[in-house]
């Protein structure tokens, strides 16, 4: 019996060890076993075949032929390229040029597969902004024998096609410096579509999965150059640093290249450039000598990019013909076409609003979706969410949704209620509202193959499934068990599914109810990789593999749509997806997957945010807590201080997991959880107006420090402190019992401590004492921040609750701030109905001005709400009144605390009760 | 400015509104000190520079409700929202007073029930504190009413306990004078039957020389044959004499065994489930037995409990729960990748779910055998074990369905409201734990007298039995043999109850020994297909048909006898050991309900008890209900 129970103990133990290691590595596949990846790796600069030829100018673009050159008698082995292919290059406005290569098809309609191009990403306005181009002029550059081609892309700017050696750049036209370039290093390749020779085998095998691969070979590689550049940044998903390792080079011993595969990636490690759940083929790079400039390659099929260390080419023999500083890095993808965006910068937003320029601005949120949310696999039945909810109440703890993951299904059946657990799901919705409260359910891609299930019956009455390689409905395993995938590349069949969120269609839906998107990489655990083979087939027969990286996206949209219509098109959707690709910030909010209760991973959330807030996708975050495991509660309470901050504020957990809703931990943890939610309704009307700024331009809500101080080279590489808006800086607590913790405060002003007030200086690291009741977070000199004082029990109840304006002035004792309200979940602010203040001190007056153009449009948005307190920090003098004007009337001036809760200081000056009313227009000043 | 003091005059008009609306008698005051608690009021009159509670700050009677946060602690505003840290009092005239947090002042939803706390005229609240104070009041009342039958019943169980374990003491006294004596008797026996089987052994030592004797004798034997024909003839006689002495022996021993044991059938079944545990015991050693018995029933008695009486039930638990837990050591102590190229693409699926959902699937089940098996075997294999799983999907997914049906979701757990509507819970019913029948049924209730004779008989014995007669008298010594056995297991029977006794009586049960009563019983509760056990002192489980988890170890109470800790019990898949806490609250009846897991493997159970049922307690309730009645507005005041 003992030897028995120590075996038992014994294997416990190992057990337990095995889940905290148990990334299954070998699920998936590395370069070496990626047959187009290893071969790309493989190249050697200077081999690309090609030299441009034919170069004209057509429909306002550059056109040109890409030439196979004769192939080297000495390689026999080397397949040359049987066609060549069609170049187009175009200049669109605002610093963007577009490079697309694809096969050149006969004219006539063959028989041919057609590569596939990526639909509906490319937003209609994007054309819009085409420059028409007139003409091509030629010139030697440099010492070069051939000759390049060269258009005009801006003022500044002039995009160059290098003949022979192909190569393609942007450069300053003044000083003929080179920005972005692609094939400087002659590893451009492009394996063409063509019949299968006898006796060849296109098969590829992995594990016990075979990909038929009946088109054979078609992958394309090349090099992309970026100069100027200290570091490179972006391609997101994965767990790792903010700016990009390299992958290749000198000291670098074996490193995978970073994979952009849309993989459900089960306990994904912290630091590694894996690919999880998302792809982004967007690269920025930023240095202290050109700024940033970014790269896009819309391309839906696996990737895998190389970063390449100073000195990978040093016995290549190629010199580049330009000695600036730059950053190479190799691209690779397995199938599609080269359609490529060279975005010209020269400064970081200006870069991100390109992008955004290409594949659209964020949505709108609404108000509610940027508060707290609290979720758990699974709130289990409709007492447990009442008892959920009435625990915020009783702790007065601020939260606005309530979300329920796949066990509140039918048998997973997405629609459908447990009729048991939720017999009524309608008056459970009505009781979360009546205290203005939302709830999300999930609805994920995977369908339950149930002929009684009205969703299965229909799609595969109607053939809506993706197919097999036979051209059968693919059936794969999910959380339902068997189930088929629908097909949403179809507009028709995305049209289909949106209509299923219809409150008719949606039974047991409500107005506040709102959607989650799971598993929709997609998620099948019996696929390869834990994904669909990528020989399936989509709607127009596109192959898996070639838009495995959108299929996410397309679901996303389509339930996006879904609510969209819903709402007769007045209702902001909200829709949170996990899987994501160039485009998703149209369609609402992703998040970082199912991270785990570990110290790392609450650091590496932050650099996996910030990349995603840089490549568009500017509301995400992370699970609170950590969605695997147990956080220890100094992690959760760090988290939510940390959390707070994300532009997506969610707690989850693992069914696995014990409780931890934030009363759990006892008084003190109570108390440091709710300050923490506190703090994000604080300063939610400054969230909401950051929201509204990446709505028009694409700025991410968080941003790095070098977005903020692109001047200032020791922010590059810093990931574990970052800016909201221009005005906040936040620096995370990454350990256990952490006695002090480092910032380093950028730029030549000060920063206020946000809840004391205390004056830091600029470029400079402060060693500070990690408190307890905070993450360090700092108000920047010259901005000005809106804030709620007061808690409700959600956002609803706070539409006529006055503000508060934070005034922390520089050392010429200015500041600037902006507001920006609309009724916060409506489209009428696209009719102009919002109210956008901007605030701005000065000779020691504060004015509020409006923002919004007279002629935005015709629907009013009013607003009662007042400003009670008006707090300067930084001020220089000691006024005791202020005069407000119109009306001539006198506010008292006092000293008084930062937080309300906090203890008066004398820094902090603070203009009782002003009375004045957000929507005017008005001045203070103070005497 | 102007729009702020536009707004307080509308909030005061609209105030005198409501009150004028509400109750005329119920003061809702039309002044500055809205929210603040009568008993406070004196504190913000008092003068004209008030303090911030907490000592930080002073302000002025202006800055009182200004709807502007003076104080940290929102000292100057009770009645707005304006500091988060403030509290708003509602009167409820009719039903009772309630504090508030500021952050529900003004925020249109109706929290007070007199409306109160709504007075910014964006929403209209009406006045329902009659009604719902009726319905608390009529709900307090059944409350008291239940609490004070309980609380007799409570005394009750009180007044039995201290009897009863005034009993349990004294039996454990008497229980130990008698081990005492008996062991001494059982020491004598031992050292007489010693004494005899030492006899014998010398006899036997002396026949073998005497045969010895007998051969050199053999030769002479010829010689004297006529002597030796005498000789016979006399042998003969004495053995028909010794016959004569041996069956009255015998009887005497039967008669005495019936007399002083009066073995019930319990005791029966120890002594039976005692022989072969005894002889494999010997058959292990050997030793001699009559050397070793003594020991081996010393040893075999205090392992009595667990390796006795429970043997069979035990082992088969332990059996069946060996299996599960093998099963989930295949499952989370192996690499769920290994092989899964083996494996059809439905299990493949199934496997990878379980690293999420934690869920078995037949692949782990199977593992073992899939890794022996082949070819066909293995198809063969994993095809029945996919029909099997399925079925086990389904049938999961039924239980789930059914999980709550009987649940009365209406009568929601209130930790203020604990007691009624609890009365006839019909799937609860308490059943006596089948160790506690072997408890009850002792020897030391009947006849104290038989120790007594023990005594007697062992006194005669010891006297009867010529130690020094040759040969030993065969029939005394197995009466000594068969006397010491009985005394011996008498003893350890004895010993086994004194160390169960004392067991028991180490348990805390409660301030007043209210819990007494819970000691070695077990309360069910039956839902869907789950029966739950709850065994105070000893454990709780989850019982399915045939198979049992173990939610915990008996630990502790804990939030002042508030609540039933049992910890340590089975161990979850990828998760914790499973606990379970119980919650007591007031009620007529032991009875379990609502068991819960709110968090996985961490189970919830309600407990209504009388012992809940104190007095203090009743106090407080008749004192609320005193006061709410106090409260309450004349009927024609309402109107």
């Amino acid at each position: 019996m003992r030897t028995r129970l120590s075996l038992f103990l014994l294997l416990l133990f190992l057990s337990s060890c095995a889940v905290v290691l148990s990334w299954k590595k070998e699920e998936f596949r590395n370069c070496n076993q990626t047959p187009f990846c290893k071969r790309a790796r493989s190249r050697k600069p200077g081999s690309s075949p090609f030299l441009a030829a034919d170069v004209s100018i057509s429909d306002g673009d550059l056109v040109a032929k890409l030439v196979p050159r004769e192939p080297d008698p000495d390689q026999e082995d080397q397949e040359p390229p049987a066609r060549p292919l069609a170049l187009t290059l175009s200049a669109y406005r605002d610093g963007v040029m577009r490079v697309k290569i694809d096969e050149d098809y006969p004219s006539q309609e063959s028989p041919h597969k057609r590569r596939f191009q990526v639909p509906d990403v490319i937003v209609s306005e994007f054309e819009s902004k085409k420059l028409w181009l007139q003409r091509v002029s030629t010139e030697r550059v440099g010492g070069d024998e051939g000759v390049s081609s060269i258009v005009y892309l801006s003022d500044e700017y002039e995009g160059v096609v290098r003949h022979d050696p192909f190569e393609v750049y942007v450069r300053e036209r003044s000083s003929g410096d080179r920005v972005l370039s692609m094939n400087s290093h002659g590893l451009f390749d492009f394996e063409q579509l063509r019949e299968k020779k006898e006796g060849e085998d296109w098969e590829e095998r992995f594990r016990s999965h075979t990909d038929t691969r009946p088109y054979g070979p078609q992958s394309i590689s090349f090099d992309v150059s970026f100069y100027g550049a200290d570091f490179v940044y972006g391609i997101p998903e994965r767990a790792a640093s903010l700016a990009l390792k390299p992958t290749r080079g000198p000291g670098i011993d074996h490193s995978e290249p970073y994979r952009l595969f849309n993989l459900d990636v089960f306990e994904y490690l912290h630091d590694s450039p894996f690919g999880l759940y998302g792809a982004i083929p967007f690269m920025i790079s930023h240095g202290k000598a050109r700024g940033t400039s970014g790269f896009f390659w819309l391309n839906a099929a696996e990737m895998q990019i190389d970063v390449l260390g100073e000195g990978w080419d040093a016995d290549s023999g190629i010199s580049l013909p330009s000695s600036q500083k730059r950053v190479d890095t190799f691209w690779m993808s397995e199938a599609g076409i080269v359609d490529a965006f060279f975005f010209i910068g020269p400064g970081p937003k200006d870069v991100v609003k390109q992008y955004v320029g290409v594949t659209g601005n964020p949505a709108m949120p609404q108000l509610f979706a940027i508060a707290y949310h609290q979720c758990r696999w699974n709130y289990r039945d409709e007492e447990d969410v009442e008892n959920v909810d009435a625990k915020f109440d009783e702790h007065d703890i601020p939260y606005d949704v309530l979300w329920l993951d796949i066990e509140h299904t039918d048998g997973k059946r997405y629609f459908t209620w447990d009729k048991v657990l939720f017999p009524h799901p309608e008056e459970m919705q009505r009781k979360l509202a009546a205290k203005g409260r939302h709830m999300v359910t999930i609805v994920d891609p995977h369908i339950k193959r149930d002929e009684s299930y009205h969703i299965h019956k229909e799609a595969s009455k109607n053939g809506y499934y993706v197919k097999d390689a036979s051209g059968n409905d693919f059936e794969g395993w999910c959380w339902p068990g068997s189930s088929s995938y629908i097909d949403m590349l179809s507009p028709e069949i995305r049209s289909w599914w949106a209509d299923k969120f219809s409150f008719e269609n949606y039974v047991g839906s409500t107005p506040s109810l709102y959607i989650w998107n799971d598993m929709n990489e997609p998620s099948v655990f019996n696929g390869p990789e834990l994904t669909m083979p990528r020989d399936a087939l989509h709607y127009g027969g596109v192959e898996h593999r070639e838009l495995h990286n959108a299929n996410g996206y397309y679901f996303h949209m389509a339930t996006s749509d879904g609510l969209l219509k819903r709402g007769n098109g007045n209702d902001r959707p909200f829709v949170l997806s996990r899987a994501f690709f160039p485009g998703s910030q149209r369609y609402g909010a992703v998040w970082t997957g199912d991270n785990t209760a570990e110290w790392d991973q609450l650091r590496v959330s932050v650099p996996m945010i910030l990349t995603l807030g840089l490549t568009g996708l500017s509301f995400s975050g992370a699970d609170v807590g950590g969605f695997f495991g147990n956080p220890e509660p100094e992690l959760l309470v760090r988290w939510y201080q940390l959390g707070a901050y994300y532009p997506f504020f969610r707690a989850h957990a693992h069914q696995d997991t014990k409780r931890r809703e934030p009363w759990l931990f006892g008084e003190r943890n109570t108390e440091l959880m709710r300050d923490a939610i506190r703090t994000r309704y604080m300063l939610l009307p400054f969230f909401y107006t950051l929201f509204r700024e990446a709505n028009v331009t694409g700025v991410p809500v968080v941003r790095p420090l070098w977005m903020e101080f692109p001047f200032d080279e020791a922010t590059f590489d810093k990931d574990e402190a970052f800016m909201v808006g221009n005005s906040l800086l936040v620096q995370g607590i990454f350990t256990e019992r952490a006695k002090h913790v480092s910032v380093y405060l950028p730029g030549k002003e000060s920063w206020y401590d946000l809840r004391t007030g205390t004056a830091y200086l600029g470029s400079k690291t402060h060693k500070l004492e990690a408190p307890e009741d905070h993450v360090p977070a700092f108000q920047r000199a010259g901005t000005i921040i809106p804030r709620r004082d007061r808690f409700r029990r959600s956002t609803t109840q706070t539409v006529n609750d006055p503000y508060t304006l934070v005034i922390a002035l520089n050392s010429s004792q200015t500041a600037e701030g902006e507001l920006y309200i609309d009724d916060g979940k409506s489209f009428e602010f696209k009719h102009g109905a919002y109210i956008h203040r901007r605030f701005v001190f000065k000779g020691g007056k504060l004015t509020s001005l409006n923002m919004a153009p007279a002629t935005s449009g015709n629907l009013p948005f009013k607003s009662e709400c007042i400003i009670e307190r008006i707090i300067i920090l930084g001020h220089a003098g000691g006024p005791k009144n202020a005069l407000i004007e119109p009306g001539n009337l006198k506010a008292q001036v006092e000293f008084g605390p930062l937080l309300l809760q906090g203890r008066s200081s004398s820094g902090v000056l603070t203009i009782r009760k002003p009375g004045i009313r957000i929507a005017d227009d008005w001045t203070i000043k103070v005497l | 400015m102007k729009a702020a003091k536009a707004r307080a005059v509308l909030a005061l008009l609209s105030l005198c509104v409501l009150s004028i609306a509400g109750s005329a008698s119920s003061s809702i005051p039309t002044d500055p000190f809205v929210g603040i608690a009568p008993e406070d009021l004196k504190y913000y009159k008092s003068s004209d520079v008030i303090k911030c509670k907490d000592g930080s700050k002073k302000f002025a009677r202006a800055q009182l409700n200004d709807d502007f946060c003076d104080c940290p602690d929102g000292t100057d505003e009770p009645g707005t929202s304006a500091c988060p840290g403030a509290k708003f009092y509602c009167r409820n005239a009719g039903h009772s007073p309630v504090l508030l947090y500021s952050s529900r002042v003004n925020d249109g939803i109706c929290d007070c029930c007199d409306g109160s706390d709504e007075y910014d005229g964006k929403v209209n609240c009406s006045n329902t504190c009659w009604e719902a104070g009726k319905v608390a009041r009529d709900k307090l009342r059944n409350k008291i009413a239940t609490y004070k039958e309980g609380v007799t019943l409570r005394k009750q169980e009180v007044e039995q306990a201290k009897l009863a374990l005034v009993k349990d003491e004294e039996e454990l006294t008497k229980l130990k004078n008698e081990e005492k004596v008996l062991k001494g008797l059982v020491q004598q026996l031992k050292e007489r039957k010693e004494q005899i089987e030492k006899a014998e052994e010398q006899e036997r030592l002396q026949k073998e020389k005497e045969e010895k004797e007998k051969k050199e004798a053999e030769e002479k034997a010829e010689k004297e044959k006529i002597k030796t024909e005498e000789d016979a003839k006399q042998e003969k006689k004495e053995g028909e004499i010794k016959a004569e002495i041996e069956d009255i022996g015998v009887a005497n021993t039967d008669h005495e065994k019936i007399g002083l044991v009066e073995d019930t059938p319990s005791d029966q079944n120890v002594e039976d489930d005692f022989e072969p545990l005894k002889e494999i015991e010997n058959g292990d050693n050997a030793v001699s037995r009559g050397q070793q018995a003594n020991g081996v029933n010393q040893h075999v008695v205090e392992d009595k409990d667990e390796s006795v009486s429970q043997v069979s039930q035990k082992e088969s638990e332990i059996a069946v729960e060996d299996v599960s837990r093998a099963d989930q050591m295949t499952a989370s102590g192996k690499d769920l990748s290994e092989d899964t190229e083996a494996l059809s693409k439905e299990e493949l699926g199934r496997l990878v779910a379980s690293r999420w959902t934690g869920e078995k699937t037949e692949k782990e089940d199977k593992d073992g055998i899939i890794e022996d098996s082949e070819g066909e075997d293995h198809e063969e294999m994993s095809k029945d074990a996919h029909v099997e799983d399925e079925d086990e999907y389904a049938s999961d997914a039924d239980d789930d369905d059914q999980r709550y049906e009987e649940d009365d979701i209406e009568d929601d757990v209130d930790e203020d409201v604990p007691v009624e509507d609890h009365y006839d819970t019909s799937s609860s019913h308490e059943s006596q734990s089948d160790d506690e029948l072997d408890l009850s049924d002792t020897t030391t209730q009947t006849s104290p007298s038989w120790l007594e004779k023990i005594q007697q008989t062992v006194r005669s014995i010891l006297q009867a039995v010529n130690l020094f007669q040759t040969p030993v008298d065969k029939s005394e010594a197995a009466r000594v043999r068969k006397e010491y056995d009985e005394s011996s297991a008498k003893l350890s029977k004895i010993e086994s109850r004194i160390s169960k006794l004392s067991d028991k009586l180490k348990y805390d049960f409660g301030k007043d020994k209210e819990f007494y009563s819970f000691y070695g019983r077990c309360f069910e509760s039956k839902q869907n297909k789950y029966v739950y056990k709850v065994c105070p002192y000893k454990q709780a489980t989850q019982e399915e048909g045939h198979s049992t988890t173990r939610l915990g170890q008996w630990d502790k109470f804990d939030d002042a006898y508030r609540v039933m800790i049992f910890s340590n019990g089975d161990r979850c898949w990828n998760g914790p050991d499973r606990s379970l806490k119980v919650r007591l609250r007031c009620g007529l009846k032991n009875e379990v309900a609502e068991v819960d897991e709110p968090s996985r493997c961490e189970y919830v159970a309600l407990l209504s008890t009388p012992a809940l049922c104190s007095e203090d307690k009743l106090k407080e309730l008749e004192h609320k209900l005193e006061l709410m009645e106090n409260e309450q507005p004349r009927p024609h005041d309402e109107l």
